[in-house]
């Protein structure tokens, strides 16, 4: 009988799929032995149960743009698609629920007809999944005004690598009772367990956004106009530099946005343009490329083919940016607040990423691979020896035989 | 779960230090920085639970990380349990000694040992009170958001370990929002380096995260970095005065759907104004309201006027009696001390307090409180309601003589059936004061036997010998 076989008739309810089915492969160059679609948890729980016994390895993908690099094997794709809608919304309550493999742009659809929203904006957003965003911790530009992601996780569902199903967290916004698993799972990429139902903290939509911009001939150009406005004595809820941009000609732009009513972005704007000493261009709906020069921003660089990001204090942002200009890389996105520099290109080079590793290293920072293809990869910092082994505890914790994929890597 | 009876001080035999043990400690920290007399020990016998009291067999006062891991490294190799312990304004027992255990105290690392005005971060050891970090960075115009009720008093560490949280979290969020890295001895004297502003890139599960809200089981925090905002440029607080809790709930409702964004909405209940007007700290809060309600906005000057008029209106339409609001920050200390000084009023009325702390989906509020009323009737036991309202983070307090052993049992009864309740509509049973060792007994309403086996084992991969706080968080 062949695997496909076996698992049909071990788990009758599992959809199966040819690989060729999923529309492209995984990531390039690995192929899994099939696809398997459960459409419950407790599907997905014998799912990898019996994985564990043929000795395969289970990757949950939803939305395919899932980006380690692994290591060879042989391994199922978990396709959470159909673990899919809204479960549970109390808009009075401002939290939603959703399977993990519901698509972003069908909660903040939903939010948004009650006048709410999640307050990120991570790469490519409204087509990820709800279990990729989580896992992979994936944030926006919005995290000076309203924190990272794992802020906004209240509660999720989750099948370790052995089966066993734990609710982490809750569905109010104060709900730990005892150790909060929780913040090992956001941003887990899928090494812990795998995600089958997410609860979010909602946000009531802000009365009034106002983009703010100045833009020069290059990202470096912009770094210290960015990081004035990073200490004025109002915060944004968002200051990205990004470029080159193809809306500006080529240009690199610093956006930034505030939130509240209209009197009080009106006294913020004027408060920010004493402080940087510079006026903003104010970008609205009908402002020349508007809506194509933040929706470059938000994706720059994230949706091509190989993708770094490097993490610094905001004020060693200057020299690093300075260094991958140096070596020739771009386009980049720099969330100035945060400190977080992302560059991609299909061209991205083993040496300039070494080179801006370096850099990054010297002035405190790391570096890490988002997405590479297979061959030759360049190496990220590394964890330091005591956290990596704390981690494997984590994982053998979750994960006691090794069965989620990239936990072999 | 352990009753209060088990663990008081009468009932409990503690170890003494040997000899040997308490001169190789003091050779680390010092000769008067090892407690072992007796008389000096009964200060560290409880936290903010006096329900619960255990002399420890010492205490321990080190000054830097160092000697911190040096300590544990003693304790650990001899077997010896570890208590960490900041302030000891826990209010679920979490600082609460073993009989066999030593407690190693954070007072005396009371140092901030660095503000990076341009990032915006502060470095800190566990001991600095949380209220003087805020002082510090004043001049910077910044400060540090979380504000626990007790933050002239509490430490930064103790914050870390309970997550904790405060009225203007409704905002700004909690600890774990800002605190972007940590330095941490674990049991056997390992330092540790989690996160660190700057290193997020690094490809680690997020282990300042997951230390958060640990309660003194992972290790000790032992230089917290954290995250800095600029001070608001203005504030506004608003009181309604309401008839019914219900009408104050309905105000609250109305505020947070209208797409406002106060920096707090707390309520007290008519059993607290009672208490709190009866008390040397009345604030001039009418004794016959069903509740009142402290609402803040903070930001730009400019937006603020039409905030609070909003909330106004929404408290009118509420029905509130009346809505005073300060023209001054002395009226605004006035305006807010029925709820600042509701746990220092209570305690003055009965010999011991109870403050419970559990959370509830907002909606959910009205029914809740008034199933506690009852509750409070059927076990003959004054129970008065103080919360954060914005986020349906409850404070049902109890008021007890703890001498009494026939009340004592009530609250223990009436403690365990308020749980269920919140729990039962969907909450949990605690927001910011922990599990310690007073929620043990409750967390198998929350979790079942497979999740709490993985608590178990969580324990196990920062502290496999268990020797960290033990007996608290699980059951
Ligand atoms: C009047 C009053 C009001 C309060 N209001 C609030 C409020 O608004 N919000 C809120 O969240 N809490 C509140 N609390 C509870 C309490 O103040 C908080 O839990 C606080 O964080 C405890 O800090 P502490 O320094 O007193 O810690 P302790 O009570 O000494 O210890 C608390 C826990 O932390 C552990 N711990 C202490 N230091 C360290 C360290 N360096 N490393 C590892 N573990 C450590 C201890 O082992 C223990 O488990 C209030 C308490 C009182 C008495």
């Amino acid at each position: 009988m062949t695997l496909v076989h076996e698992l049909r008739s071990a788990l009758p309810d599992v959809a199966v799929r040819d690989p060729s089915e999923l529309g492209g492969p995984i990531w390039p160059g690995m192929t899994p032995e099939f696809v398997a679609s459960p459409s419950s948890t407790e599907d997905v729980s014998r799912l990898l149960v019996w994985a564990a016994q043929e000795d395969l390895g289970v990757l949950a993908v939803a939305s395919g743009s899932h980006a380690d690099p692994v290591s060879d094997g042989r391994f199922v794709a978990l396709d959470t698609s159909l673990l899919s809608g809204i479960e549970e919304y109390e808009p009075a309550d401002l939290t939603i629920t959703a399977g993990a493999g519901t698509r972003f742009a069908t909660v903040d659809d939903a939010l948004r007809e009650n006048g709410q929203w999640a307050p990120f904006d991570p790469p490519a957003a409204r087509d990820r999944s709800m279990g990729g965003l989580v896992s992979e911790a994936a944030h926006g530009s919005l995290w000076a005004g309203y924190g990272a992601l794992k802020n906004h996780v209240l509660g999720a569902t989750v099948v370790t690598g052995d089966g066993r199903v734990l609710r982490l967290g809750g569905k109010v916004v104060k709900n730990v009772a005892g150790y909060d698993l929780l913040r090992s799972v956001v941003g887990g990429r899928g090494r812990l367990c795998v995600l089958t139902s997410v609860c979010l903290r909602a946000f009531p939509l802000p009365p009034q956004e106002r983009v703010l911009m100045i833009s020069a001939a290059s990202v470096a150009e912009l770094i210290d106009s960015a990081l004035a406005v990073g200490t004025a004595p109002v915060l944004p809820v968002s200051i990205v530099v990004a470029g080159p941009l193809e809306a500006l000609d080529g240009r690199a732009a610093l956006v930034v946005r505030l939130h509240g009513a209209e009197s009080t972005v009106d006294a913020d704007q004027a408060i920010l343009e004493t402080h940087v000493g510079t006026s903003f261009d104010r970008l609205t709906e009908a402002s020349d490329g508007a809506a194509r020069i933040l929706s470059q921003l938000q994706d720059l660089g994230a949706v091509e083919d190989r993708c770094v990001e490097v993490s610094v204090l905001p004020s060693q942002l200057s020299g690093v940016v300075s260094a991958a200009a140096d070596v020739g890389l771009g386009p980049m996105v720099v969330d100035s607040y945060a400190g977080r520099i992302r560059i991609g290109g299909s061209d991205l080079g083993v040496d300039p990423v070494g080179t801006l590793r370096e850099a990054a290293e010297q002035a405190g920072g790391a570096l890490r691979i988002v997405r590479w293809g297979r061959a030759d990869f360049p190496t990220g910092t590394p964890q330091s020896m005591a956290t990596a082994m704390l981690s494997e505890r984590l994982e053998s914790i979750f994960d006691p035989g090794g069965v989620l994929w990239p936990a072999r890597s | 779960m352990a009753t209060p009876r088990e663990l008081t001080i009468s009932s409990v035999m503690t170890q003494t230090l040997t000899p040997t043990i308490a001169d190789r400690l003091r050779a680390i920290v010092g000769q008067n920085h090892v407690i072992t007399h007796p008389d000096r020990l009964v200060a560290y016998e409880s936290d903010g639970l006096t329900a619960y009291r255990v002399v420890p067999r010492a205490v321990v006062l080190p000054e830097t990380t160092e000697q911190v891991s040096r300590v544990l490294a003693v304790l650990h190799g001899e077997g010896i349990d570890v208590v960490p312990r900041g302030a000891g304004t826990g209010l679920s027992g979490g600082a609460l000694p073993t009989p066999d255990g030593v407690i190693v105290g954070t007072a005396r690392m009371n140092r901030i040992l660095s503000i990076d005005e341009q990032d915006r971060l502060a470095t800190a050891q566990p001991g600095v009170i949380n209220a003087r970090l805020t002082e510090a960075t004043a001049p910077y115009g910044l400060y540090y958001a979380p504000d626990p009720s007790s933050q002239s008093a509490c430490t930064l560490g103790g914050n870390v370990a309970e997550n904790s949280g405060g009225p203007h979290c409704l905002k700004y969020g909690v600890t774990s929002r800002y605190v972007t890295g940590l330095t941490v001895v674990l049991a056997d004297g390992e330092v540790v380096r989690f996160g660190g502003a700057g290193t997020e890139a690094v490809p680690s599960l997020d282990l300042v995260g997951l230390f958060i809200g640990s309660e003194g089981c992972f290790g000790i925090a032992t230089e917290i970095e954290v995250r800095l905002l600029p001070a608001p440029e203005g504030v506004r607080t608003l009181l309604g005065i309401f008839d019914t809790m219900e009408a104050a709930g309905r105000a609250v409702t109305d505020i947070m759907a209208s797409g406002l964004m106060p920096a707090a909405v707390e309520i007290v209940d008519h059993a607290t104004i009672v208490a709190v007007e009866a008390s040397v700290f009345a604030a001039g809060y009418p004794i016959d309201a069903g509740a009142a309600l402290v609402i803040e906005f903070d930001g730009t000057e400019a937006g603020l006027d039409d905030d609070a008029d909003r909330a106004e209106q929404c408290c009118v339409a509420a029905d509130a009696r009346e809505v005073r609001r300060a023209t001054s920050e002395e009226e605004r200390l006035g305006l807010w001390k029925g709820r600042k000084k509701a746990f220092g009023a209570m305690g003055r009325i009965a010999p011991d307090l109870l403050v419970q702390d559990a959370t509830v989906p907002r909606t959910r509020l009205p029914e809740v409180l008034a199933r506690i009323t009852e509750i409070g009737q059927e076990y003959d036991l004054k129970i008065a309601n103080v919360f954060h309202a914005g986020d349906g983070n409850l404070h049902p307090n109890i008021l007890f003589d703890r001498q009494n052993a026939d009340e004592l049992d009530r609250v223990e009864k009436a403690s365990r059936e308020i749980m269920s309740l919140c729990v039962s509509v969907g909450g949990t049973i605690t927001g910011e004061h922990g599990v310690g060792v007073d929620k043990r007994g409750y967390m198998p309403l929350v979790h079942n036997e497979v999740e709490l086996e993985m608590l178990r084992r969580a324990r196990w991969v920062f502290d496999p010998n268990g020797n960290l706080n033990p007996g608290k968080v699980l059951p």
